[in-house]
C-alpha cells in the first residue's frame, strides 16, 4: 500500500495524511530537508499547512510518512528577542550568499504532551531554518552556550 | 578512530580551520577550547540526543490535545508582561 502517488505532468504530490485526509501538494510548496530531522533522518520532504486562520500553529507535514506531522510556530510570537545565527544552517546546506541576507524563515517545533496540553513547550534550541526561495530546510542545533531551552513553556498561565 | 595523546596547552588541528586545544586537565575532567569558523556546528554530543528525543515527543500529537493547546495559547497576548 503506497499512500503516496506522484502525478506526472501535474506537478503535485498527493498523499493521504493521518490528519487532513488526502492532500495534494504542488511541487513548489514542497520543502526539501536533505538531512531530515534529528531522529527522522529518512524523512526528507515536508510541507507547511496553516491550521486555521489566526492560529499560532502550523503543521509541518511529512510527505514521506503520511502519519508524521509536527506542530510548529513562529518563535517571535512568544519570544520577541529570540535570535538564531543562520550561519550553521547556511553552512550545513551549502546555500550561496551572505547568511544574514538570505530569504530565511525560522520555525520552532511545539511539543504537546499526550493528555497535558497545558504542558506544551517549544524547542528553541533546535529550530527549523527554511530558505523560502529554494524551499529547502534544515534543523539546526544552537551553540552549547545558548541560554534558550528545548522545553520553553508556552502555557505558563495554566500552571498558576 | 585516531587516538592522540596531548598535554595541557597542546593543540590538534582538524582540516584547515578547526583547532582544538587542551586548556586544563583536572582530575577526570578536561577543559577543551575549540576554534572553528562561524557556521561550523560544535556541540557536546548529548545535545543532539536531547533534540532528537524532543522531536520524537513532538511527533505524537493527539488531535484533542492540539485543539486544547490552541485554546491555551490565545490568552497569551495579555500575559506576556506578567511572566517576563
Amino acid at each position: 500500500m503506497d499512500p503516496e502517488e506522484k502525478h506526472e505532468g501535474r506537478d503535485t504530490v498527493k498523499i493521504e495524511t493521518a490528519r487532513f485526509g488526502i492532500v495534494e501538494v504542488p511541487n513548489e510548496k514542497i520543502i526539501a530537508m536533505p538531512h531530515g530531522l534529528l531522529g527522522f533522518q529518512d524523512k526528507k520532504r515536508f510541507c507547511i499547512f496553516q491550521h486555521k486562520e489566526g492560529s499560532p500553529f502550523f503543521w509541518y507535514q511529512s510527505l514521506d510518512d503520511p502519519a508524521l506531522a509536527f506542530v510548529i510556530t513562529n518563535p517571535w510570537l512568544f519570544k520577541p528577542d529570540y535570535h538564531v545565527d543562520p550561519a550553521s544552517a547556511v553552512n550545513a546546506m551549502g546555500w550561496e550568499g551572505e547568511p544574514d541576507r538570505l530569504p530565511l524563515e525560522c520555525h520552532v517545533i511545539v511539543t504537546i504532551p499526550r493528555g497535558m496540553p497545558e504542558k506544551m513547550t517549544a524547542n528553541l534550541i533546535g529550530p527549523i531554518v527554511l530558505h523560502t526561495e529554494r524551499r529547502e530546510a534544515v534543523q539546526i542545533v544552537l551553540p552549547d552556550d545558548t541560554t534558550y531551552s528545548h522545553k520553553y513553556p508556552l502555557a505558563k498561565q495554566a500552571a498558576a | 578512530m585516531l587516538v592522540l595523546t596531548r598535554k595541557s596547552g597542546e593543540k590538534i588541528t582538524i582540516g584547515d580551520d578547526v583547532v582544538v586545544k587542551v586548556l586544563e586537565i583536572r582530575g577526570s575532567q578536561v577543559k577543551i577550547g575549540i576554534e572553528a569558523p562561524r557556521g561550523v556546528a560544535v556541540h557536546r554530543s548529548e545535545i543532539y540526543d536531547r533534540i532528537q528525543e524532543e522531536n520524537l515527543l513532538a511527533a505524537g500529537v493527539e488531535a484533542t490535545d492540539f485543539e486544547a493547546a490552541e485554546e491555551l495559547w490565545t490568552p497569551r497576548k495579555n500575559m506576556k508582561e506578567e511572566t517576563q
